[in-house]
């Protein structure tokens, strides 16, 4: 990599850090589209972590890894949608169940077949590609900042745009939206609305699992808790960025420069660990109760 | 009167097809993943039950749970999310370990009262901030009570791992608190201690602020209809507000008695799925304190089933998140209730 | 002629509570007619209907489209067997326009994936000028009157090729204008081919509108006639199985102190230039019953919610019984003397999951608060038990209130709300929704509660009750009052409509009096 400056390096990590947070994000902006708060995100990014990880060390192959990582973690979504929207559960529960799930299955899993609850580390199949071109290396901010990320976080930039076309030029995206603005009149046209329900929770998985796979193929390891807290700020990114993709992209990337930052500072400053792991969250909620706060005060000032 | 009660049979009929439909599968999984599917088996179900020690102790987990359960209801009565149980159980277990390490010469009793009382205090007001945030400028509680445990966690963490690590042994812990401050033991050689007697006052404190009083008739009809509640009088905002209070003060609790009680000092991660637990508890029993003890017997049993399987046979303890995770999945599911009040009426 | 609809033995029971609601229906709709499908609240035409239209699933009988017998599961095949139906409360996409509504699960597509929303506005316009209506495609729902939406659902059923029209209580929220538009509309409609079927339980439009008739009671029917054969009161004697005096007997009662005042109030909502309530000023008298009336989205709910303490507003004063509560909560509204019959009696009146004794003693729980922060259990069972018996409610304290009728549901709010008064009642949409019967003894309440010498305001945007009920009128349009009147018998109700919807904002004309 350059080394042209200190922010670029800064800024190059922060769009790779921002893709889990991306990719989990558009995918939460569906379901919530739809009329759901999903709070799975969480489990589901890990459950994407942990599937493709073992899939890829069982096939030899990276796609092949991800491909059965992505299926295994839609089919658990379908599951978690199938019983909130037919067996009428609450969304709240079920996604706790998800979390929970997520947590539990992979430890089992991988006591099981690994003897271990702990990091599992393979070598048998190759790393994430890196994008790079080498024309446009040359170009100073471009190639800084732009190039040479995996192939995951540049399959979230198209992604985002593929989202937008889907929700706002389609008639499927009129429907899903129609289902979460209102339910019954889509019911009343015979439209089934619940059956978007469902695809917009399995859809997200399919996004999660992404983000799951960004983080565990890229390092060819699976580690506990590798999520870490990312489905919830990806939560947090949908409602900063307006629920738009454009402002989950914004928003994202905003969150992965004060971590990419914080990062990179603590290079200079010896602040402890697990300040570092605090430090997202509470960023989280003072960015929450800022922005409702003043939502609040708009409605008063008239 | 004939309504509510085949109301209350509909309700645990549906209960019990979720606790029955958890039990099958953890017999399920353990035919999978175990190589000795009868002994882990019988290690799970009779495990818990096989001595003074193992049952002791389960009966021990009962009481965390108790609290966090009741915690838990206070805040789903009146329609308020505390997603934040884990932070608040370890926050409390920090706050009383922190209490007694400070003032280390108290008298017992008055020591042992004033780290409850701080430690419960302390919960209430990390619970009551995703309250108060939600009161005055309508930020999701769920969300915030969640963040803040997590934040709190690590902050935690550091402390005990950092500053107050106890360099003497190897445990990640603080140092062990001053034996007045132990909770007598009751039931030898396990940690059965007298937090089982505060668990039970504190049922039927629950059951009597919900249920006879002004405060909790008014609580209550805030989170059944808030807007009912509004039109009728009732200070709404008040009910977003101290309803986390008692949600937090509960949880911390829970962290409390578990230090003074059992692990006498606070060590890292101790809280681990008591919070999460105490929704489960306080789903399984309909949000009704008095439900609270069987629902919280019911979970101790699968941790420390799983528990005695792991010791005793080849499947790992996460199988009892799994076993959890069915019954978050079925416990709310409206068709599963419903389902039984058909046939209560024909 | 020839018959377009056979709906033959059609029953159904609900699973879920055991109750019959259709019992052997036999329903015969001809081809150009305008058929009246009526009965009270719970006798079965709307079920018939949602089963007609495929949302409910009968348990037996069976449906013949043009002597065809067809199977409809869902309103995609009803739709698909050329039914369309218009549902009471409007189910549109407030967020959309207009042609995105009308065309939703039938978009015209560009290419194989995007939506064109060119084509779909032109289609839609082409729906709209063939058939008479006044629609701008590209308008969003949110900025439409609740007229032009019940035209967008009208609208949407026909860009459906809908042959037979099923209209659910069409004018419940219609002023007498927009009524008489919609009858037009209709009756065009009709003589282009189409067929109608109104389920209403108002005799009057029945006699103006429809060709034939269908009476349900209880789940079955007891009468087919043709309109011009039958009289009101026949038609009434069918539908409730005695005749009814539905006309109020007015008391007069000694006018004495103010109770209510509003002093210039306005409520502006947050970047709207023009306020929902504009410098509203009126005073309302111990002994008299103020009626107010506008139409829906004129500021009518807002009023009530300013009256029951639920909002603030932006300036001005209000005063309960001289006592300034201007921006207090409900509590202190409560304290300076109001009694508040609200609008929504499932969501504001009463809290359905709760018992009825929950019910019944809020506002009024304070006095059974023991010293110890306990409620006396026993005096508010007691209390309880004596309103259910002053107010005949079909409940016991313990009830579950959700399980009982809408009518019994108002009851309880009644029981609540006038077991106390203190020299002020807010009635708002006091009968929206009930029965014949109910309304006849809400009715006798609200009289009762002015004849003991309340200050009452009803709050409706049905213009018969305030016309029977009130002894003085105002009339809101786009939050201002456009009419305030003494209510003499030649007081003209169409006259009142105008005002509603502001084709009058002159204050002389609706009597001699001013």
């Amino acid at each position: 990599m350059s080394n042209t400056g200190f922010s670029f390096p800064v800024i190059h990590d922060a769009i790779d850090i921002m893709t889990p947070f991306l990719l989990a994000g558009i995918g939460g902006l569906v379901t919530e589209l739809s009329g759901m708060l999903n709070i799975a995100l969480e489990g589901l990014i890990l459950l994407g972590a942990f599937f493709s990880v073992i899939f890829a060390s069982i096939t030899g192959s990276l796609f092949l890894g991800l491909l059965f990582g992505v299926i295994t973690t839609m089919f658990i979504a379908f599951i978690f949608g199938a019983i909130t929207i037919y067996l009428k559960a609450n969304e709240f529960i079920t996604a706790i169940a998800v979390n929970l799930l997520a947590t539990g299955l992979t430890a089992v899993i991988s006591f099981h077949f690994f003897g271990t609850k702990g990091n599992l580390v393979f070598d048998n199949f190759a790393r994430l590609p890196v994008f790079d071109l080498p024309a446009l290396d040359s170009i100073p901010i471009i190639g800084d900042i732009f190039l040479g990320h995996n192939i995951i976080v540049y399959a979230g930039w198209l992604l985002v745009f593929v989202f937008w076309f889907v929700l706002y030029k389609t008639p499927y995206g009129l429907r899903l939206r129609g289902v979460g603005l209102n339910f019954k009149a889509m019911s009343a046209l015979g439209l089934n609305p619940k059956k978007y329900r469902l695809e917009a929770i399995v859809i997200s998985g399919f996004t999660c699992a992404l983000a799951g796979a960004s983080l565990s193929l890229n390092i060819g390891a699976y580690v506990p808790n590798i999520s870490s807290g990312r489905g919830w700020i990806a939560l947090v990114v949908i409602y900063l960025g307006g629920r738009t993709p454009l402002g989950i992209l914004i928003a994202s990337f905003i969150f992965a420069l004060a971590e990419s930052f914080s990062n990179y500072a603590q290079g200079f400053i010896n602040i402890p660990a697990d300040f570092i792991l605090a430090f997202p969250y509470i960023i989280t909620v003072v960015a929450l109760v800022l922005v409702s706060a003043i939502k609040k005060r708009q409605q008063k000032i008239s | 009167m004939k309504d509510s009660r085949n109301c209350s049979t509909v309700q645990l009929s549906g209960v019990l097809v979720t606790l029955a439909a958890a039990a099958v599968v953890v017999i399920v999984s353990i035919f999978i993943l175990s190589k000795t599917p009868f002994s882990t088996i019988y290690y799970f179900f009779i495990g818990p039950f096989a001595n003074k020690y193992y049952l002791g102790n389960m009966l021990n987990s009962v009481v965390p749970l108790i609290f966090t359960g009741l915690g838990i209801s206070f805040a789903f009565k009146a329609s308020m999310f505390n997603l934040g149980g884990e932070g608040q159980v370890y926050a409390g277990g920090f706050i009383a370990a922190s209490v007694a390490l400070l003032i280390p010469s108290l008298p017992g009793v008055i020591g042992i009262f004033l780290s409850l009382l701080v430690a419960a205090v302390c919960g209430a007001l990390i619970a009551g901030l995703s309250g108060f945030f939600k009161m005055k400028w309508n930020t999701d509680e769920l969300i915030t009570s969640f963040l803040i445990s997590n934040a709190l966690i690590y902050t935690i963490d550091f402390f005990i791992t950092g500053p107050m690590d106890d360099p003497t042994n190897n445990l990640l812990a603080t140092r062990k608190i001053a034996s007045q401050y132990h909770l007598l033991r009751i039931f030898p050689p396990s940690s059965l201690n007298i937090s089982v007697i505060i668990a039970i006052l504190a049922v039927i404190f629950s059951f009597w602020i919900l249920f006879k009083t002004n405060h909790g008739y008014e609580l209550r009809l805030s989170g059944l209809n808030s807007e009912f509640a509004r039109y009728g009088g009732i200070n709404i905002g008040k009910y977003i507000f101290l309803p986390m209070l008692w949600s937090g003060a509960f949880n911390a609790l829970a962290g409390a008695v578990s230090v003074l009680g059992t692990t006498h000092c606070c060590i890292k991660g101790f809280s681990n799925g008591v919070g999460w637990n105490g929704i489960a508890v306080a789903l399984i029993a309909r949000n009704n304190p008095a439900a609270v003890v069987p629902a919280a017997l019911f979970f101790a049993f699968i941790e420390a089933g799983a528990n005695s399987a792991m010791i005793n046979a080849d499947v790992t303890i996460e199988i009892a998140s799994i076993v959890k995770a069915v019954i978050f999945f079925l416990i709310t599911s409206r068709v599963i209730y419903n389902s039984f009040r058909r046939k209560a009426l024909v | 002629m020839q018959t377009c609809l056979e709906m033959r033995n059609i029953c159904k029971t609900y699973s879920i509570n055991g109750r019959t609601v259709n019992k052997n229906v036999d329903l015969t709709v001809r081809k150009g007619e305008i058929h009246a499908l009526l009965g009270e609240n719970g006798a079965g035409k709307t079920t018939l209907m949602n089963i007609l239209y495929g949302i409910i699933h009968p348990d037996s009988g069976e449906i013949f489209i043009n002597g065809k017998k067809v199977f409809i599961d869902s309103p995609l095949t009803a739709n698909r067997s050329g039914i369309g139906m218009v549902h009471q409360h409007f189910r549109l996409i407030d967020d959309f326009t207009v042609a995105q509504n009308v065309v939703l699960g039938m978009e015209p597509r560009h290419g194989l994936f995007k939506f064109d929303n060119t084509k779909a506005e032109k289609d839609v316009l082409s729906v709209i000028n063939k058939n008479g209506f006044k629609l701008e495609p590209n308008a969003k729902i949110s900025d439409l009157s609740v007229g032009q939406m019940q035209q967008v659902e009208i609208v949407k059923m026909l860009y459906r090729k809908a042959d037979l029209l099923i209209l659910d209580e069409p004018t419940s929220v219609l002023t007498e204008h927009e009524i008489q538009n919609l009858f037009i509309r209709l009756k065009k409609l009709v003589k282009t081919g189409k067929t109608v079927i109104i389920i209403t339980h108002k005799l009057k439009e029945v006699k103006r509108l429809s060709d034939r008739l269908t009476v349900l009671r209880s789940g079955k029917v007891v009468g087919v006639r043709n309109t011009a054969d039958v009289d009101e009161s026949e038609i009434s004697r069918l539908m409730v199985g005695r005749t009814v005096a539905l006309k109020p007997i007015k008391v007069e009662t000694e006018i004495k102190e103010e109770a209510l005042k509003l002093e210039n109030v306005v409520l502006k909502k947050r970047r709207q230039e023009r306020p929902i309530l504009d410098n509203l000023s009126f005073k309302v008298f111990k002994g008299e019953i103020l009626g107010i009336a506008a139409v829906a989205g004129n500021g009518l709910s807002e009023l009530e919610n300013l009256l029951g303490g639920m909002v603030r507003i932006t300036s001005g004063r209000l005063l309960i019984n001289g006592q300034d509560v201007t921006n207090e909560g409900a509590a202190v509204f409560r304290r300076a003397g109001l009694s508040y019959v609200p609008s929504d009696r499932l969501k504001r009146g009463s809290s359905i999951e709760s018992s009825v004794r929950e019910n019944i003693i809020l506002t009024n729980h304070h006095r059974f608060v023991k010293k110890t922060g306990e409620i006396d259990s026993s005096a508010a069972d007691e209390f309880s038990s004596k309103l259910i018996d002053n107010f005949n409610i079909d409940a016991d304290p313990s009830t579950r209130t959700g399980t009982l009728s809408g009518g019994n549901i108002q009851k309880v709010i009644l029981s609540r709300e006038l077991e106390h008064i203190d020299g002020l009642v807010v009635f708002a949409e006091p009968t929206w929704g009930l029965d014949i019967a109910s309304s006849e003894y809400i009715y006798k309440k609200i009289i009762e509660v002015k004849s003991e010498g309340a200050a009452v305001v009803i709050i409706s945007s049905n213009i018969e009750e305030i016309i029977n009920l009130s002894d003085r009128i105002i009339v809101m349009h786009s939050g201002e009052i456009v009419c305030e009147t003494k209510n003499t018998e030649d007081i003209d109700a169409a006259v009142i409509g105008d005002y509603m919807l502001g084709l009058k904002n002159d204050f002389s004309k609706v009597t001699n009096e001013r």
